[in-house]
C-alpha cells in the first residue's frame, strides 16, 4: 500500500465498526474472490446499515459485479465472511431469496409477454408481494403496461428489470447499474423511485459508474480499486479523508503576482495562466483575509469562486493512485 | 399446492410466450402440418403400401404416424433445447434463479408446455389424416398410441433438456439442432421407411429413440400390437435424459466469460 492512501485507509478502518446484525443488512469481512490465479476481491470488509442506500463504486474491473452477485448468492467466495439479512449467501435459501430483489446486469426477459404479464409472474414467486399495479406504476410503466417487452425502449426495459426486481416487495434490494442507457430525464425519475424505496424503509445496494447518481442517492459509498476497499462513508467523510482541498480560485488582479497574494492570504498560491488557485482545507480564514484585503486596497477579485471536489474528482483521485505509484 | 400453482402459472405465461414466437409456432405447429399435407399430396397414390420390420400399412397412415413422431421431435428436442439455450444465454434462467421460485418449478412447467403443444399436434395432425386420408384408428391403437406420446415427449424432452449441456451458445445451437433433427428424420423412417435402410445405418439408427418412437407410432396407427422393445428404448433415453440434465444443466450464460 502506498503512503499516499494510508489516510484513506485510516479512515476506512475507522468506519467499519462491528454492527449488531439486526442493524446490518450486509455484513462483509475480510472477502476474497479468485478465480484461478487472478484475484477478483482482495480481502473487502464493510456494512450496509438497514434502511441505508449505500453505493458501490469504481471503474470496470475493480470487482463491483463480483462483489454484488456473491451477496445476491450467484457466486461462492473463496474466503471470508459474509452476512445477508443474517444469513450467508453462499448457501441460497428459499425464505431467503424471498426477502431480497435483485436487479442484475444484462439479463433479459421473455421478450413476448407484456410488462403487466411480467410483473404478474414474478410477484406470484413471492409470499406477500406489492400490487401489480402499484409495482408497475413505481417502476414507472403505467404507460406501457400492456406492451411486449421485446417492443420496448432499452431504458423503458430496464424500468421493467427494475419492475420485477421490487416486484416482490423485498427489504433489501440489489441494483447492479439499474440506470445504465437511461437518458437524463429516465434517470432522474428513476433516482426519485430509488429515493421512495428509503421512504420505505427498504435497504439497497447499488453499483454505478456515474458519480453524480452516487452523491444524490447514496447515504455511504464503497469505493472499490483491483478488488480492494479503497475508501467507505458519506461523501463529506471520503472527502474529509483525501488531499482534496476545497479551491479558491480568481483572476489575478492586474499589477499583482502569486507571491503578492499569497503574503496576503496567509496560504500558497499557484498560478495558471490569468489564474490564482489557493488549495486550503478550510477555505474561511483565507477568504476572510484575502477578501478583507481587497475590499480595504480597493481591488475587485474577478471570478471569485470557492470549488468544493465533487466526488468524480474524489473518485478520479482515488482510482488515480494506483496508476501513479506502480 | 402452492407448488402446483407455481407450476401452472409458469406453464400458462410459457405457452403464451410461445403462442407470440413466430418462429416456434412455424417450426413446431405449421411445418409438420404442411409436411403432412404434402407428403400425403405428392408421394402417396391410392393404394401404396410400406413395410416396417414385417407390418405392412398404407402409405397414408404410414405418413400420418412420420409426421406424428416429427412433430414430437421438433417441440420436445429442437425447440426445447433452442429455448433453453436462447433463456440461459440471454439471462432469463439466471434472473429466475436469484427469485424464490424452486428451478424444479420451471423445468416441470418447460416439460408441460410441450406436452400441451405436442397433445395439440397429435389431434390436429390424427384428424387431418382421419378425414382427408381415411387413416383409421382403432381403440387399442389410440391406447398405444397414448403410450408412444408420452414415452416419447418425455425421451425427447430430456434429450433436449440434456443436449443444452453440450451446447455453448444460440449460434450453434441454432446450426447443430436442425441438423441432428434432420439426420435422425432421415435415418429414423420419418421421411423413407426403415424397411429402406441400409443395414449398417438401421442398427446406428436404432441407438437414437426417434427411431423407435417413428417406428412404435407408425406400427401402432397401422394396427399392430405393441412393441414393448421400442416403449423401452424411449424409456431408457427419457431416464439417461434426465440423469444427464440434473447432473450437467447450466443456468448462466455460458458465451459470456465469468
Amino acid at each position: 500500500m502506498s503512503s499516499a492512501s494510508t489516510p484513506v485507509k485510516a479512515q476506512l478502518n475507522g468506519a467499519t465498526p462491528d454492527i449488531p446484525d439486526e442493524l446490518a443488512a450486509i455484513a462483509v469481512r475480510d472477502l476474497h474472490k479468485a478465480y484461478g490465479p487472478a484475484e477478483a476481491l482482495r480481502g473487502v470488509s464493510f456494512d450496509v446499515r438497514r434502511g441505508e442506500i449505500f453505493a458501490l463504486l469504481g471503474p470496470n474491473g475493480a470487482g463491483k459485479t463480483t462483489m454484488i452477485e456473491i451477496l445476491e448468492g450467484y457466486r461462492r467466495r473463496t474466503s471470508g465472511e459474509a452476512r445477508v439479512l443474517g444469513a450467508d449467501p453462499g448457501r441460497p435459501a428459499r425464505r431467503w431469496r424471498e426477502r431480497i430483489g435483485l436487479v442484475l446486469q444484462e439479463c433479459e426477459l421473455d421478450p413476448n409477454l407484456t410488462v403487466r404479464e411480467t410483473v404478474r409472474l414474478f410477484s406470484s414467486f413471492y409470499p406477500a408481494p406489492r400490487l401489480v399495479e402499484e409495482t408497475i406504476e413505481l417502476a414507472g410503466l403505467a404507460d406501457v403496461g400492456d406492451a411486449r417487452v421485446g417492443r420496448l425502449s432499452g431504458g423503458q426495459r430496464r424500468r421493467v428489470d427494475v419492475a420485477v426486481g421490487i416486484a416482490g416487495d423485498p427489504e433489501l434490494i440489489f441494483l447492479d447499474e439499474p440506470t445504465t442507457g437511461f437518458d437524463p430525464t429516465a434517470r432522474r425519475a428513476a433516482w426519485s423511485m430509488i429515493d421512495g424505496l428509503r421512504g420505505l424503509g427498504r435497504t439497497v445496494l447499488l453499483t454505478t459508474h456515474y458519480m453524480d447518481e452516487a452523491q444524490r442517492l447514496a447515504d455511504r459509498i464503497g469505493i472499490l480499486r483491483d478488488g480492494e476497499l479503497v475508501a467507505i462513508g458519506s461523501v463529506e467523510e471520503i472527502g474529509a479523508g483525501l488531499r482534496n482541498d476545497a479551491l479558491i480560485r480568481f483572476r489575478l488582479p492586474e499589477g499583482f503576482a502569486g507571491h503578492h497574494i499569497a503574503d496576503e492570504a496567509g496560504a500558497p498560491v499557484e498560478v495558471e495562466g490569468e489564474l490564482a488557485i489557493i488549495r486550503v482545507a478550510d477555505p474561511q480564514p483565507v477568504l476572510y483575509r484575502l477578501t478583507s484585503w481587497a475590499v480595504h486596497e480597493g481591488i475587485h477579485l474577478s471570478g471569485l469562486e470557492v470549488i468544493r471536489p465533487t466526488l468524480e474528482e474524489m473518485f478520479l483521485e482515488l482510482t488515480a493512485e494506483e496508476v501513479e505509484h506502480e | 399446492m402452492s407448488e402446483l400453482r407455481l407450476v401452472l402459472t409458469q406453464t400458462g405465461y410459457q405457452l403464451v410466450s410461445v403462442a407470440r414466437n413466430r418462429r416456434a409456432v412455424v417450426f413446431s405447429l405449421v411445418f409438420p402440418i404442411v409436411l403432412l399435407v404434402m407428403f400425403n399430396s405428392v408421394f402417396v397414390k391410392g393404394t401404396d403400401t410400406v413395410d416396417l420390420n414385417g407390418v405392412t400399412v398404407d402409405a397414408h397412415t404410414y405418413f400420418t404416424g412420420s409426421m406424428l413422431a416429427y412433430a414430437i421431435l421438433l417441440a420436445g428436442f429442437n425447440s426445447l433445447a433452442i429455448s433453453l439455450v436462447m433463456q440461459r444465454e440471454s439471462g432469463q434462467l439466471k434472473r429466475l434463479r436469484g427469485t424464490p421460485v424452486p428451478s424444479w418449478t420451471f423445468m416441470v412447467a418447460t416439460v408441460l408446455r410441450c406436452v400441451v403443444t405436442v397433445g395439440l399436434m397429435t389431434l390436429v395432425l390424427l384428424a387431418i389424416g382421419h378425414f382427408a386420408y381415411d387413416v383409421q384408428i382403432s381403440g387399442s391403437a389410440a391406447g398405444d398410441l397414448l403410450l408412444y406420446v408420452v414415452l416419447g415427449i418425455a425421451a425427447m424432452c430430456s434429450a433436449g433438456i440434456a443436449a443444452t449441456a453440450l451446447i455453448g451458445d444460440v449460434d450453434s445451437a441454432s446450426a447443430a439442432l436442425p441438423l441432428i433433427a434432420v439426420v435422425l428424420s432421415l435415418i429414423s423412417g420419418i421421411f423413407v421407411s426403415v424397411d429402406q435402410l441400409p443395414t449398417w445405418l438401421a442398427d446406428v439408427a436404432r441407438v437414437f429413440p426417434v427411431y423407435h418412437l417413428t417406428t412404435g407410432v407408425q406400427a401402432a396407427l397401422g394396427g399392430a400390437s405393441l412393441d414393448a422393445g421400442n416403449a423401452a428404448v424411449l424409456a431408457l433415453w427419457g431416464l439417461g435424459g434426465i440423469a444427464v440434465a440434473a447432473r450437467r444443466f447450466r443456468w448462466e450464460p455460458q458465451g459470456v466469460p465469468a
